[in-house]
């Protein structure tokens, strides 16, 4: 995924906003980059010109074959239909693509499965807690045949303990399944340990500062490995 | 919470033998049936009438008029409703004919709608007039209370127009559609008997109490009006019941279900 020169430019009460100025980034397919900067820079609004939410004033976003098409999206809050089962949260995503109920319901147990909430299945969303329901939101996100996947901070309203226990289950999935991601944190640990390509922002008009690629292997990487540790120092100077 | 719920319904009961009471006593004051009869005297002429053909077809009437009044209030109060709430040229179209709606009081619809209607049109256009507002505002104010965040997530993962109306539009407007059609039920009730009383068509609840009132049989009157009462009290039961029904359904299937086992 390519972007080049992107200006984004909001009014808000009378007042011009430039929160994107020529900002071009390049995304390698099939990769995880992470896009790690302060509150408020414009990570999210680039999300959104990516997904196609929003387009920009200027610039262009290009996808290569295998990136154009659906866009599976994980947002801060899950974003659960309250009236819906978890699995039929999880089956309605797939219904636009076909295939009978019965097909699209294995699909999506298979993925519910996945994230460890088999039992669950027939809960309603407000009858999980926080960390299941962002499990249903990342079943869903992997169970639809997202071309690409954009992830806007989605674990960040979590105790720690579960954020990295989702950071597993949504490495897991991806393993199963390489699709180019584009992952907004502000969090430079996570974002050392699941991407491939680390991206360091400025504060708005947002600029790329410096760019990390991480060639370890996700499996050996560790936050007490000295290297990693010199790189989230490098953040946080 | 069973003892409290005992308590409440004795509350109840001594609060309508209370009521009763008053009557009974401002009746015997009066001394006169013209003006005041019994309780004892309204709940014989409710025999009586209760007895005395064609009273399934006088209520049937009624009852026709206020369930067409509804449907028609329900589905053009909710369609126009949604189509306000994201368009807002839809909504400023429909302003005039809202606050006019609003303002007009009832008598001056009924007694318009009698010279250009047949006195069996006048309850349901009446009753139309005064109840759509109520459906379309809650209808349309549920609209803007949609969670935009789940509308964005719903864009994203491609649900079609079908899909979002059944999926995300018509649940979360749920809560506003039966608060719009309670309101507006025990409201069609009110404004059909009144146009029935007005314009006096063949059979309905309200030409027979305005027959009673013009013989001055007061007692009556009130008979009428307890079947009015009953009338409407029976209409939002079912309502309720209605409302419900979804919920035994799935009961129901989830027990048959464990039985299968």
């Amino acid at each position: 995924m390519r972007a080049q020169h992107l200006d984004k430019t909001y009014v808000v009460a009378g007042k011009t906003l430039p929160v994107l100025e020529d900002f071009s980034l390049i995304v390698p397919t099939d990769t995880i980059t992470a896009l790690v900067g302060p509150s408020g820079c414009g990570k999210t609004t680039f999300l959104r010109l990516v997904g196609e939410l929003e387009q920009p004033d200027r610039g262009s976003i290009t996808k290569n074959g295998k990136e154009e098409g659906p866009i599976s999206y994980l947002f801060q809050e899950p974003r659960l239909l309250p009236w819906h089962t978890v699995l039929a949260n999880v089956e309605l995503v797939l219904r636009p693509f076909g295939a009978d109920h019965h097909e699209r319901t294995a699909k999506a147990m298979e993925f519910i499965e996945l994230v460890g909430l088999a039992d669950y299945a027939k809960f309603k969303p407000e009858q999980l807690s926080g960390g299941m329901r962002q499990r249903v939101a990342i079943a869903r996100a992997f169970a639809y045949p997202g071309r690409m996947m954009l992830l806007d901070e989605p674990f960040q309203s979590l105790d720690s303990s579960l954020r990295w226990s989702l950071v597993k289950a949504f490495l897991r999935l991806w393993e199963a399944d390489k699709r180019t991601t584009v992952y907004v944190t502000h969090d430079v640990q996570e974002a050392v340990l699941m991407a491939d390509t680390v991206i360091r922002l400025s504060s708005r008009p947002m600029r790329i500062i410096e760019r990390h690629d991480i060639d370890t292997p996700r499996n050996d990487r560790s936050l007490g490995d000295p290297a990693f540790i010199a790189l989230q120092a490098a953040f946080y100077t | 919470m069973q003892r409290s719920t005992w308590i409440s319904k004795v509350i109840i009961a001594l609060s309508v033998m209370m009521l009763l009471g008053i009557w009974q006593v401002g009746a015997t004051l009066l001394d006169a049936s013209v003006i005041l009869p019994t309780p004892a005297e309204t709940f014989r002429a409710l025999a009586r009438l209760l007895s005395r053909p064609p009273l399934a077809l006088q209520v049937m009437a009624t009852v026709g008029r206020a369930i067409r009044s509804f449907l028609i209030i329900f589905a053009v109060g909710t369609a126009l409703g949604i189509l306000a709430g994201y368009a807002r040229p839809v909504h400023a179209f429909l302003q005039p004919l809202l606050v006019i709606c609003k303002a007009t009081p009832v008598m001056s619809v009924i007694l318009l709608a009698f010279i250009w209607f047949s006195s069996g049109t006048v309850p349901l256009f009446s009753a139309f007039l005064m109840g759509f507002p109520v459906m379309f505002v809650q209808v349309e104010q549920g609209v803007r209370l949609i969670s935009p965040q789940l509308h964005e997530m719903t864009v994203l993962y491609g649900f079609s127009s079908r899909m979002r109306l059944f999926h995300l539009v018509i649940p979360s407007l749920t809560p506003s559609i039966i608060t719009g059609a309670k309101a507006s039920l025990s409201m069609v009730w009110k404004v059909v008997i009144a146009a029935e009383v007005l314009t006096v068509p063949r059979y309905g609840v309200g030409s027979r109490m305005q027959m009673a009132q013009v013989n001055l049989e007061t007692a009556e009157v009130l008979a009428w009006t307890l079947v009015a009462i009953f009338l409407t009290a029976v209409g939002d039961m079912l309502f309720l019941a209605i409302l419900k029904l979804p919920k035994h359904i799935r009961a129901a299937r989830a027990s048959m279900k464990e039985m299968m086992r």
